[in-house]
């Protein structure tokens, strides 16, 4: 990749293949965007509302067999799962719907009782031990649901105000839109491979902003110096020139951060395992995203307002 | 270089007192008696397991209740008054507005002036037509109702709760109308569950005059002594239970001894007043339609009973036949109230007076709690389940052992690639990176957080971010050393140019840590508190501590290279 013209900025070109990465992360982008807005995002129970119960039996349980009981009650769609080393089982239903929010309520609790009820009754003998249970009903959902969508919000907002005001204005909308761009394809990969999206997800994606960001505001850091000194080479060779003086630190910040998220996801699971997903996911985005996306954009920016300069 | 010394007496001083605070969760120091701290890491339910609920607190349900009454109470009023109006109404009884519609427009003044003259301290005029005045509870009543709502509900729970003895449960209000119970451990979930639902206990009982007080007083007396207990040592309901125990066969057939606290005590433990009270009179809170607060004849007040039809034929019968006698009003074994009864009570509704000899606002006090016990069974509002979780302690401590795994295997493998590739100045950053983590710990055991799975999973993302000050500060130093600044320059300019991205970075992971706190519940918290405090640790660790290392060796030392 190394040419002999950019050898003064640094090995590689990187404003130089700008249009292509910011190609295909549009394109990314706009999939991720048409994927979840047609398959929908499968929120987890802390959302949606209803039950989750994780079971284990000892040896000999199939998942036929606690799927047939659990029907046998009647409570519309249930979902059994099996989780671990086989004998452990997540029992998922929603609840009928009441006509108000407090009936729902009250039917859920209800239908807990009886399915709790079957499960110790009809496995006595493989010793059934219930490990846990998340019971969330519809206004709690909704109101996490509504909380984490503003949670969101609020963070992009502060980061924008941030960046502009720490560094220059024309530096912020890369940064955000940066952001965007990671949370969007990871919250569509973590869609993608069939997992649930909770409050701790959304807890993940927003650190995944924090970490995103924190690779970004480096790089702009670096920027902002060379850019001081520099002005006769253009803005262009800056940004070339601060993101290979940057690579290694990113890289490898990137890295252990991805070996740690990496190890709690392959020892780990429940909850922990999830989070470890969605991050180790978003890193790789993140990383990618500061380099081709961020970077690139403010050198954009710089461009219209020195046209608008020109022109006024 | 400047202030070594006043720099290094911090960081030990800084690490010294992360040791002091993480201690007593690795070693037993409760029997050292000069430890200066001994409290521990606090665990999330997810992790110790237990109990978790949310409980809504049906406060625009009181509100409205309350309404409803004061309109009827407005109507008596006026027209005792002579006011004239045409009707008292509400909209929206659960707002506290009230409109009167005016039987004419002279009528407007009068009925204002009655508001003004009546209710100058609880309502508001907020509108009128040439119809209607509209009125509304003052904000600040209307807050301090619903909160005096949730608080008596809080305080309720805990009672419960207390019988029931967890270890340390945690009861706490939750939003406006909102009571969050955590209960580690999870022997008995089921029962904590039932207990906080189920209502309290209402009897109405007739008072036995077959033994006076004082021969009552004797017997317990001698009871306690054989049996070797009291009120203040042993729970109100197993107390109760023991002493008819040990009077069995002494007292007469179908009677039991109760309690009611004493006038002038502040707990019934500290004074209690025993009650013979026969236990077949069969009417209880069943009965009952409505309670609430009303006034003598002097203006004292009373509580106002309300029975359904069935409850009230039997109210009828049970006061006819008693007439002389006192009836005891008990609520989950503690007597309440013991009017006399001068006359057979038809009509259904009945009155509790209460005792005098106290100021207003005492007797106003007892005639609230009177009414809203009597109408919800000891809890104000009715409660409805929102939100519940619940963790098998196996589960918890499986899922820790792994979390705790993935984490030592993540740093041991970022310990190793430091030392691979910075060298010395690696070994540097480990030791900072273990000193973070010691502080990490030693804040969250001080602030009294709550370690959630969620927060570990925190814990060990903030050690791969934490990498990133060192990786910031080292790839600096190689920078000033290739462009041929000798090793204390070079060290000097690494630290300081660094700064500027290094705080950047952390402002705003902060940022998105506070946005997480203020919208996060539980175990998203969690994680956004070992975020924060990861984010301080780190600046002290991987940016103060690790410069005094290193300045001592430059500076001190006179290391002439430090291989990066």
């Amino acid at each position: 990749m190394a040419n002999k013209n950019t050898e003064s900025f640094g090995r590689f070109d990187f404003v130089g293949k700008a249009w292509f990465f910011g190609g295909v992360s549009l394109i990314l982008v706009v999939a991720s965007l048409i994927y979840l807005a047609v398959h929908g995002i499968n929120y987890g129970i802390d959302f949606k509302g209803g039950t989750e119960i994780q079971v284990k039996f000892d040896q000999g349980v199939t998942i036929d067999q606690v799927r047939d009981s659990v029907a046998s009650l009647d409570l519309g769609e249930v979902g059994v799962q099996s989780f671990g080393e086989g004998n452990e089982f997540i029992i998922r239903f929603q609840g009928r719907e009441g006509k108000t929010d407090k009936e729902t309520n009250e039917i859920l609790n209800a239908d807990l009782t009886k399915v709790r009820g079957i499960i110790t009754e009809k496995f006595q003998a493989s010793n059934p031990d219930i490990r846990r249970i998340d019971t969330v009903g519809p206004q709690v959902g909704a109101e996490l649901k509504r909380n984490g969508l503003l949670a969101v919000f609020y963070c992009l907002l502060v980061i924008l105000i941030y960046v502009a005001l720490r560094f220059d204005y024309k530096f912020a909308p890369g940064a955000v839109l940066c952001l965007f761009h990671d949370a969007v394809i990871t919250l569509a990969v973590f869609v993608l491979v069939g997992k649930e999206v909770n409050v701790s997800i959304l807890a993940a994606i927003m650190t995944l902003i924090g970490f995103s960001l924190n690779d970004t505001i480096v790089v702009f850091d670096r920027i902002r110096e060379i850019d001081t000194g520099n002005h006769d080479k253009g803005f262009k060779f800056v940004i070339n020139k601060s993101i290979n003086e940057m690579l290694v630190r990113t890289l490898i910040t990137s890295g252990t951060t991805f070996v740690s998220a990496l190890c709690l996801y392959i020892f780990a699971d429940g909850t922990v395992e999830d989070i470890a997903f969605s991050i180790c996911v978003g890193i790789f985005f993140g990383t990618y995203s500061s380099i081709y996306v961020a970077a690139p954009f403010v050198l954009l920016m710089d461009k219209l307002q020195f046209k608008k300069a020109k022109a006024a | 270089m400047e202030g070594l010394r006043w720099r290094t007496f911090v960081a030990v001083l800084g690490v010294a007192a992360s040791l002091v605070w993480v201690l007593p969760n690795l070693v037993n120091l409760s029997e050292v008696s000069w430890w200066p701290s001994k409290q521990k890491l606090n665990y999330g339910l997810d992790i110790q397991g237990g109990l978790h609920l949310v409980m809504g607190v049906d406060v625009d349900g009181v509100v409205k209740e309350s309404t409803t009454r004061l309109i009827s109470t407005m109507k008596a009023e006026m027209t005792k008054e002579n006011v004239a109006y045409a009707d008292v109404k509400s909209e929206k009884p659960e707002s506290g507005e009230v409109q009167v519609v005016v039987a004419d427009a002279a009528g407007k003044a009068a009925v204002e002036k009655f508001i003004s003259d009546k209710y100058s301290t609880v309502l508001q005029v907020v509108g009128s037509t040439d119809t209607s005045v509209t009125a509304r509870y003052f904000d600040a009543y209307l807050n301090d109702y619903k909160n005096r709502v949730i608080q008596q509900s809080i305080e309720t729970i805990r009672n419960r709760i207390d019988e029931f003895g967890v270890a340390e449960p945690s009861i706490s209000q939750q939003g406006a109308n909102r009571i969050l119970i955590q209960l580690p451990g999870m022997a008995d979930a089921e029962k904590a569950k039932q207990l906080i639902n189920t209502t309290a206990k209402l009897d109405f009982m007739i008072v036995s005059n077959e033994k006076t007080p004082q021969e009552l007083q004797v017997m317990i007396a001698e009871a306690e002594k054989a049996g070797n207990f009291n009120m203040e040592n042993t729970k109100y309901s197993d107390y109760v239970t023991r002493v008819n125990e040990a009077l069995k066969g002494k007292l007469p057939e179908k009677t039991a001894v109760y309690f009611e606290k004493a006038p002038n005590a502040a707990t019934i433990d500290a004074g209690a007043i025993p009650y013979l009270l026969r236990t077949d009179t069969d009417l209880g809170g069943g009965a009952l339609d409505d309670a609430f607060v009303g006034y003598d004849q002097y203006g004292s007040p009373q509580v106002s009973l309300q029975f359904n039809s069935a409850g009230a034929q039997k109210f009828a019968d049970l006061t006819g036949n008693n007439v002389g006698k006192q009836m005891a009003i008990v609520l989950d074994k503690v007597v309440k109230s013991a009017p006399s009864i001068r006359d057979r009570i038809a009509g259904g509704s009945a009155v509790i007076t209460l005792g005098g000899g106290r100021d207003r606002n005492g007797m106003m006090d007892e005639a609230k709690m009177i009414s809203t016990s009597l109408r919800a069974g000891a809890l104000p509002a009715s409660l409805e389940q929102l939100e519940e979780r619940r963790v098998g302690p196996t589960l918890g401590a499986d899922a820790i052992g792994k979390a705790k795994l993935g984490s030592y295997v993540g740093a041991a493998i970022i310990v190793i690639f430091m030392l691979v590739y910075y060298k010395s100045m690696g070994a540097v950053a480990s030791v900072a990176l273990g000193l973070n983590i010691l502080g990490i710990f030693a804040l969250l055991t001080t602030f009294g957080a709550t370690l959630t799975l969620p927060g570990i999973a925190g814990i060990a993302l903030t050690v791969g971010f934490a990498v990133d000050a060192n990786v910031l500060i080292n790839e600096r130093i190689r920078e000033e050393l290739r462009m041929g600044h000798g090793i204390k320059v070079a060290v000097a300019e690494g630290y300081n140019r660094a700064m500027s991205a290094i705080i950047d970075a952390n402002v705003t992971t902060a940022a998105t840590a506070v946005v997480l706190l203020y919208f996060g519940t539980g175990p998203v918290r969690g994680f956004a508190v070992t975020l924060l405090i990861g984010i301080v640790t780190s600046m002290f660790a991987n940016v103060f501590v690790s410069k005094v290392i290193v300045d001592t060796l430059v500076n001190k030392f006179n290391f002439k290279k430090l291989s990066v």
